[in-house]
């Protein structure tokens, strides 16, 4: 098994209810995984994905402090204690 | 000299408050062509007309007010006022821009710019109408806070929709980082503007008119204002994010990817609670009352916010972090009050915030002790002292008399520079250094000492870039994207339009806009080419100055104290220092020493300085 927490930041703590929860995972998942589990409304879908392969522009995420780039992203496999940070774009001063 | 372009009045105001003269100068069209306007053609304006040697707080120094060409049409935040003078803190060029309502007013007055010389004998204001500009007696102002200030020259002025610059008691005071505020809340922050108008006797510039300026080309400028709407309702930052959060929506982000200062910069280690007490989400659920926008502005990231039954507005990113974290305070209702007490007493939050957590580390350290700091005990964390303390250094009294002079003349005056963490004495904001090579970079070669706006915002490169991102500890990459990202800034500190559009669009619908406003030619090339003329203009500025490349670095902490940043330790060598800061002359086209090379002079057309 392998246990991963994820934040919520901004908006998407509004859209998954908190500010971050516990995820049990099969050994070897990866991010697809994890958010496929997550997004488990349709709301909750149309605002992280775009279509089947891509996350939605705004949609930052981070392991552990690093973030996760490209269309490979999806594919990042998880590791047990890992942080994973769901963010909204944003910048400032 | 060529045919004045359309969108500019052709006009500069010039007074003397010595001699108490007034009078008109005609704007070169050819300084538009080459400078645009805002802080291009403040630079240039401040790089002709000064000594750049002067004493910053003697009658030597200028202030440049300069609007913008693009200001009076309805371009998106086309409303922001540059203030270009030689820094009371760096000693370098002081650039300033803001956002409110006071430029666009000054441009509908008839002006592009205005310079101010000389010292007054007594306080006086300028008063700038359509009929006249006087100088008159303002002794009943002084000692005055910025919202009486700003009330009663308002009082009575409604209908001609009168807007109102002016100092505090800080600004009164020549504190080193004393701003000048417009709207009652916006400031040109950093680089003490606030104490040269106090140094000159200037407590206020009170401006209304009603000239309007026309469009040459109506098509093209629509098709870029077109553009610039829809790409700011595309970008989730300028669509949403920055209304619903502010700007202190980052400080979760910042903290997660381990860039937020702590201690002085000590360290970047913040308990998770802690952090949430003083986030963007946080704010908006407990202090705010109302998101707004400045001038035509669509993002809408000002916030109002309400502590107790005193309203205000903020606080931002900056002030939250260098007033918290930095100090090792995370009191979001002490925090917020101070930021609505800086705002009245005008006052730099990121150098107030700065200087402070320096006063805190020197004194836990018993460099400072109880009877330097008149029996405070200034240790980390003393949010109880935060008023007490803005008080005592926008009036100097006692302790006071030595914060207000900056983090770097008060630990040098310790004997212990090395705990003041600035660059050309101006206190780093609140992203640390080590966590990202590119904004460290950026840092060291900002003109006007340390700053995230002139400096360069990397943290947008380093994650949400795009096809644009930079790893952000690159030593190949960094160069040439701060490089562009300075460039960017300095465009649109000269159109007077906002940072925040920079996360829709660059250069394209600016372009378009300018060159049919103006009949010029301002393609995207010849912006970029305008950039990298202003960029050396003001690095000749500094030059003058008697800046050196030396300047360009970081101050020793963060090339010998690591920080943990993604697991790795992290610190930025001198070495590695030495090899971005070389790179990033080489590609301005300046020399291994950072002076501008003579054929690269030569290629942008920069003659030599005007002035005597």
């Amino acid at each position: 098994m392998t246990k991963v927490k994820i934040k919520f930041f901004g908006p998407f703590r509004d859209l998954f209810g908190g500010r971050g929860i516990d995820v049990e995972l099969p050994e070897g998942a990866r991010l697809r995984v994890l958010l496929r589990r997550l997004c488990d409304t349709p709301d909750r879908v149309q605002q992280v994905f775009a279509g089947a392969e891509a996350l939605q522009p705004h949609v930052v995420i981070m392991k552990n402090g690093t973030p996760i780039h490209g269309p490979d992203g999806l594919e990042t496999p998880l590791q047990d204690g890992d942080i994973i940070a769901i963010f909204p774009f944003l910048g400032g001063g | 000299m060529s045919e004045l372009p359309w969108g500019v009045h052709g006009k500069i105001l010039e007074v003397d408050l010595g001699s108490g003269r007034i009078g008109q100068s005609p704007l070169d069209p050819d300084l538009v062509a080459d400078y645009i306007g805002g802080r291009g053609l403040g630079a240039r304006l401040l790089y002709d007309c000064i000594d750049p040697t002067c004493d910053a707080l003697s009658p030597d120094n200028v202030i440049v007010i300069a609007a913008a060409p693009l200001i009076g049409t309805n371009a998106p935040t086309a409303g922001r006022g540059h203030m270009v003078f030689k820094s009371a803190l760096s000693g370098g060029i002081g650039s300033s821009n803001c956002g409110g309502t006071w430029a666009p007013a000054f441009k509908s007055a008839g002006f592009d710019a205005l310079v101010i010389r000389g010292k007054a004998a007594s306080p006086v204001l300028i008063d700038i109408r359509p009929e006249r500009t006087e100088i008159l007696p303002a002794g009943l102002l002084w000692g005055k806070d910025v919202h009486q200030t700003t009330e009663a020259l308002q009082a009575g002025e409604a209908d001609r929709r009168t807007r109102v610059l002016c100092i505090g008691p800080a600004g009164e005071n020549r504190v080193r980082f004393a701003a000048v505020m417009n709207d009652r809340n916006r400031a040109y922050g950093r680089g003490g503007p606030g104490a040269v108008w106090g140094s000159k006797n200037l407590k206020a510039i009170r401006v209304s008119g009603q000239k309007k300026i026309q469009v040459k080309d109506k098509e093209k400028f629509q098709s870029g204002l077109d553009q610039s709407f829809y790409l700011l309702k595309q970008a989730p930052a300028t669509k949403r994010l920055l209304r619903d959060l502010g700007t202190a929506g980052l400080v979760e982000l910042i903290n997660l990817i381990n860039m937020l200062p702590h201690r002085n910069f000590l360290d970047n280690l913040h308990r998770d609670d802690d952090v949430e007490r003083v986030s963007g989400e946080t704010l908006a659920k407990k202090l705010l009352q109302r998101a707004a926008g400045c001038y035509l502005c669509p993002i809408g990231c000002q916030r109002h916010t309400r502590v107790g039954d005193k309203k205000g507005e903020g606080p931002e990113y900056e002030t939250m972090v260098m007033i918290g974290p930095d100090c090792d305070i995370y009191d979001l209702e002490a925090i917020t009050q101070v930021n609505y007490l800086c705002n009245e007493l005008g006052m730099d939050t990121i150098s107030f915030g700065g200087t402070l957590a320096c006063a805190m580390e020197l004194f836990e350290r018993g460099i400072l002790q109880a009877k330097d700091t008149d029996g405070l005990d200034l240790r980390f964390g003393r949010s109880d002292l935060l008023d007490e303390f803005a008080r005592r250094i926008a009036f100097r009294q006692g302790i006071g008399d030595r914060l207000a002079e900056g983090s770097y003349r008060l630990a040098e005056s310790c004997g212990h520079p090395e705990f003041s963490m600035t660059i050309k004495k101006q206190e780093v904001p609140a992203y640390d250094p080590r966590a990202s090579f590119t904004q460290a970079l950026g840092y060291m070669t900002s003109p006007t000492g340390a700053c995230h706006l002139k400096g360069g915002y990397a943290v947008s490169l380093a994650f949400f870039g795009g096809t644009k991102e930079i790893p952000r500890f690159s030593l190949l990459q960094s160069p040439i994207g701060i490089r562009n990202m300075h460039n960017l800034g300095i465009i649109q500190d000269s159109l007077g339009v906002c940072r925040f559009t920079g996360y829709a669009f660059s250069y394209d619908p600016w372009a378009r806009m300018m060159s049919g406003l103006t009949g010029l030619d301002f393609s995207t090339a010849r912006l970029e080419e305008i950039a990298n003329r202003i960029a050396a203009v003001e690095r000749l500025f500094n030059l003058a100055a008697g800046l050196t490349e030396a300047d360009d670095t970081l101050p020793a902490r963060f090339s010998r104290e690591p920080i943990l940043v993604a697991g790795e330790e992290r610190l930025v060598s001198k070495e590695a220092i030495l090899r971005m800061k070389t790179d990033y002359y080489r590609a301005r086209g300046w020399d291994e020493r950072g002076n501008p090379a003579p054929a690269t002079l030569a290629s942008l057309g920069i003659g030599k300085r005007k002035s005597p």
